[in-house]
């Protein structure tokens, strides 16, 4: 029953990466696509990690996944910023 | 110590030739070794149960707490426990209402955007409580940070058309309860 919730849970997360995929695809512009990339990618990878910490049933790999989700979502709402304040910046020179 | 004057603003001692030089008596004790338990229950986290890995981990949880004590500055506040617990909940259901919005904007035939960018004005003074706000805002539904001004947010919408203010003014409420802050 677990495990299936957790598979459950997986493959929600797989489909929002391909949602996010699709996003990067279809976007008419960088800042927009940038949308589809943090908030479906961070949501994907919630889903995916909350399945695999399921599956696994151990404290430490739950931790160690959470950790890792906080770490990506950093990362993601960083480089996003990063990469919007360079294009707005080049294109106000 | 040389001047012994604690909290005086005189520099105490200087660390390095590029850090600006700090106060001690602005670190405290349980500031530290909180910091310190910290960077170890992280390294914990990635190693499990390899003893002798804390022959590099516990040198390098040392590193780390004290170069976080020496880049933070010292006007930073304290994360507020309550705060935090009040804002988990609402950033969970905000990031996946944010997933969901965004892909169903994209994958109607016809996509429902209309890209534009808003300016807000920040009344959150703490840095630490604006980078949450900021990276916070960049996982909410329809906005993302595009760039950044002091304590104007420039800010980039999927739907321009949407009154966002409503949302902005009650993520920086929960942002300014993490930190302790009064708007």
């Amino acid at each position: 029953m677990l495990d299936l919730l957790a598979l459950i849970l997986v493959f929600s997360g797989i489909v929002f990466f391909f949602f996010g995929a699709i996003g990067l695809l279809r976007l008419p512009d960088l800042h927009s696509r940038l949308h589809a990339l943090t908030k479906a990618d961070n949501l994907g990878l919630g889903l995916v990690i909350v399945g695999v910490a399921l599956l696994h049933a151990s404290l430490l790999v739950g931790l160690k996944l959470l950790l890792i989700w906080l770490l990506a979502l950093l990362g993601s709402a960083a480089s996003a910023h990063l990469i919007s304040q360079y294009a707005l910046r080049r294109r106000r020179q | 110590m040389a001047s012994g004057d604690k909290g005086s603003g005189i520099p105490s001692r200087s660390f390095s030739f590029t850090f600006l030089p700090r106060h001690l008596s602005a670190v405290n004790t349980l500031h530290l070794l909180s910091t310190l338990g910290l960077f170890a229950l992280i390294w914990f986290l990635l190693t499990g149960h390899e003893w002798q890995s804390w022959l590099i981990g516990a040198p390098v949880a040392v590193m780390a707490a004290w170069s976080t004590l020496q880049l933070r500055s010292s006007a930073e506040g304290r994360l507020n426990l309550s705060g935090l617990l009040k804002f988990l909940p609402y950033f969970i259901r905000e990031s996946v209402l944010g997933g969901i919005d965004v892909a169903s904007r994209v994958m109607r035939p016809k996509m429902r955007i209309a890209p534009g960018f808003l300016t807000y004005r920040m009344r959150l003074t703490q840095p630490p409580a604006r980078r949450l706000f900021v990276n916070s805002l960049s996982l909410l539904p329809g906005t993302l940070t595009a760039d950044l001004d002091g304590a104007s947010v420039y800010i980039h919408a999927l739907d321009r058309h949407l009154d966002l203010s409503d949302e902005l003014r009650r993520l920086e409420q929960m942002v300014s309860a993490v930190y302790g802050e009064s708007l």
